[in-house]
């Protein structure tokens, strides 16, 4: 059952001391009450009331932060099991494997390439997110080697992945203190590896062959001190991914079983088709995903499924109004009008530049709204072209005055031309057709 | 002990019969029955609900298909009883969905010609089929009968209503008892309002299969994801208007920017990744069939569907 804030300020020091970031106890106590807040930002709870509070009052899913620096994530920390129900906030970090069989050269190619890869969508750069490094071959001395060809690279977060304590000891002594993910705390092994955890400081991935034997390990793991906990279903097939991954978000939202509330851990090497696991990883709430370095196809596919579904569905991506150049567009260049819905702004852009025809693309500011909605709403109006056309300067760029609108703005065609003065021409409803467009019909 | 999520649901998605087997008075060697779902996709304890069905599109005028399948596929293209078979025997579809894009051409009027085509379809594949007929508010009425019409009996799914246009299309499958798709604009509102109009004029509510409209990967896919979501979410809730199996066609995928600026050593490959990404979310999301065109794509869903319905049970 969840606190009242009021309740929860009795347990607090009430010593207002701004250590947990808040100017005092009682709003520390509202935001616990939020389950906006986690108590261990407290320093100074005593052990009964961190007990009490426990995981009633942190969020559902615990915020697990990896890596130091500018490259490091936060994952964890959802409230919801649909995105139209909020958002989903912390996308999960995709992780690209090296073996240390592998030699040095390629450990620290894939290293680098991570470091440097770029796909830039929609105005945004997206990138892989840090390196798993695999104990392949079991022993102390090639670890070690290939952690410190990691290192030497790049300060990218890392995933330590072995079973071996000797060997996880000596490559945490290259790397522990970079909070990096070690992996993984089984039944046999739980309390040595809580004991490296707690010595570095280390996040570290439990994992366990069904949900109850995962949930004793979770309590088992928290009990010997290490709570920045990554639960690892160890799924064998895709519907297990799926049925795990979906039960233990259901399971700590709905704080029925609050101790299972911990980011997911994905090996989607173990499938035979690593994008499939990956996109249903994407969708289905994992938070770290480890994968083979994955090929120019399917690496732009799942950052490019990631973005979709982690794009906040309460707020269209807007551009910024304004004149766009497609080329080098002359004096008697096409100029096209269209809404600063990014979405639309990037589709047209990409099918004018596809047709290289150089053109001006005039961006209107109807609040990131589609032409359709716009239209409907009547946010896009003539009188919003008509300041557009004067504020952006476009008298200046072109000698001609004639305006191709979108073929779903066809309503609005006199209203624009009456307040302009510009001649308006409508254009085709699918931006894939503008390109015939305008060679069949653009005269200056 | 773990307890079951409680979702809260009370009510099962409808149910969609594809196809007509001989007994069922038509000629396909199998019929689908498909929606039934009572919880999120692939979370059924039993196998009450089937695995989603993958549709292979092909066309009659492969002038308005995509040049990378045209590549891909070769001389098949040119003749859609050759094409259907092979989408049944080699690409391993489940469904063949024919797309009458000859309709496109400035002034179509030759329908006849389109009889021929379903007929030498349907006489080629033993798979149920879907078919998508004009893209002309002005011939479909003539379009519609004439291929409910030559597919009379086989229980096919006709594609495609839209609010503003959806009366020949109904009138063509209650005549010869067929079904439809039922298409709107990523959003579910739209979606219920024109299950509404088609209830009203009389087709049944087992023969409609909604469509929320796929926007590519990465060109709007988070929407229909959402609406698809969304639309499961309702039918389970209850929503009898929203309680039809979904079909989910990411055919843009092949036009979007990645595909086309693709090198040509790798253009295959992001088609694929594109089609089957957006497929695979789409069937997570809520779809019980999902349509592609690259033959590629094919197998590698139906195998990831397999891999979904399996549980290693511990």
């Amino acid at each position: 059952m969840a606190l009242k804030a009021l309740d929860i300020y009795k347990l607090l020091p009430k010593k207002n001391c701004k250590e947990c970031g808040d100017p005092t106890c009682l709003t520390f106590a509202m935001k616990l009450a939020a389950g906006k807040a986690d108590v261990d930002l407290c320093p100074y709870l005593d052990e009964n009331a961190k007990s009490v509070l426990g995981a009633t009052t942190r969020p559902p899913i615990k915020l697990v932060k990896l890596g130091v620096g500018e490259r490091s994530f936060a994952v964890g920390e959802e409230f919801v099991l649909y995105r139209h129900d909020k958002t989903f906030y912390h996308p999960p970090g995709i992780m690209f494997k090296v073996s240390d069989t592998d030699s040095e050269e390629k450990i620290m190619a894939v290293t680098a390439r991570v470091r440097d890869e770029t796909l830039t969508r929609v105005g945004t750069d997206l990138k892989f997110n840090g390196v798993a490094i695999v104990n392949t071959s079991g022993t102390v001395e090639a670890y070690t080697k290939a952690v410190a060809a990691v290192e030497k690279t790049a300060g990218l977060p890392e995933v330590l992945v072995s079973d071996n304590i000797a060997a996880l000891t000596a490559a945490l002594v290259l790397c522990g203190s970079y909070h990096p993910l070690i992996c993984a705390a089984t039944p046999e092994n739980y309390r040595q590896m809580c004991a490296l955890a707690k010595q570095h400081g280390c996040r570290l991935v439990v994992r366990a062959p069904s949900l109850d034997a995962l949930l004793q390990l979770t309590k088992d793991c928290v009990s010997e001190g290490v709570t920045n906990l990554v639960v690892d279903p160890s799924p064998r097939t895709l519907g297990d991914f799926v049925t795990r991954s979906t039960m233990i978000r259901q399971l700590a939202i709905s704080r029925a079983v609050p101790d299972l509330g911990y980011p997911v851990y994905l090996d989607a090497i173990k499938f035979d088709d690593e994008d499939a696991a990956i996109a249903l990883g994407i969708v289905k709430y994992a938070s770290v995903i480890v994968t083979s370095p994955l090929p120019p196809a399917s690496a732009k596919a799942a950052l490019t499924l990631r973005q979709n579904i982690y794009t906040d569905p309460q707020k269209p991506i807007q551009m910024n109004p304004g004149l766009y150049r497609i080329g080098t567009p002359g004096k008697d260049a096409p100029v096209l009008m269209t809404v600063n819905f990014s979405l639309t702004f990037f589709t047209l852009q990409g099918y004018l530049e596809s047709s290289r025809i150089p053109c001006f693309m005039l961006i209107v500011d109807t609040e990131g709204l589609s032409v359709l909605t716009a239209v409907a709403a009547g946010k896009l109006n003539e009188s919003l072209v008509r300041d557009a056309i004067k504020k952006f300067g476009i008298e200046n760029e072109v000698t001609h005055r004639k305006l191709i609108i979108p073929g779903y703005s066809a309503p609005l065609s006199g209203r624009i031309e009456e307040a302009t003065g510009w001649k308006v021409l409508v254009g085709p409803r699918d931006a894939a057709e503008i390109g015939d467009y305008l060679q069949q019909e653009w005269k200056p | 002990m773990i307890p079951d999520p409680n979702f809260g649901w009370t009510s099962t998605v409808g149910e969609v019969v594809l196809g007509a087997t001989q007994s069922d008075g038509g000629t396909r060697s199998r019929s689908y029955r498909i929606g039934g779902g009572t919880t999120l996709p692939f979370m059924e304890k039993t196998n009450a609900s089937p695995s989603p069905l993958v549709a292979f599109e092909i066309c009659d005028d492969s002038r308005f298909w995509s040049p990378i399948v045209n590549e891909f596929c070769g001389d098949l293209i040119h003749d859609p009883g050759a094409w259907a078979k092979t989408a049944e025997t080699t690409y391993g579809a489940d469904l063949v969905r024919l797309c009458l894009t000859s309709t496109r051409q400035r002034d179509f009027s030759d329908i006849l010609s389109l009889g021929k085509t379903v007929e030498t379809v349907l006489g080629s594949t033993t798979l149920p089929l879907i078919i998508e007929g004009s893209n002309e508010p002005k011939i479909d009425s003539e379009v519609f009968l004439k291929c409910g019409e030559t597919g009379q009996g086989e229980r096919l799914l006709l594609g495609t209503a839209e609010a503003g246009r959806y009366r020949s299309i109904a009138a063509a499958a209650l005549a010869y008892n067929h079904s439809i798709i039922a298409q709107s604009p990523i959003d579910i509102n739209l979606a219920k309002q024109l299950d509404i109009l088609l209830k009203e004029i009389g087709v049944p509510k087992d023969h409609i299969v909604i469509d929320p409209y796929t926007g590519a990967l990465g060109y709007g896919f988070e929407y229909s994801y959402s609406a698809m979501e969304r639309i499961r979410f309702s039918a389970l809730k209850g929503d009898a208007d929203l309680a039809m199996p979904m079909i989910c066609s990411p055919s843009d995928s092949l036009t979007v920017k990645e595909v086309r600026e693709a090198d040509s050593k790798e253009r295959n490959a992001v088609a694929v990744e594109w089609e089957f990404a957006t497929s695979l979310a789409a069937a997570i999301a809520g779809a019980e069939i999902v349509c592609v065109r690259h033959p590629d794509t094919v197998k590698r869903l139906k195998t990831a569907f397999a891999g979904l319905k399996t549980r290693s049970g511990a």
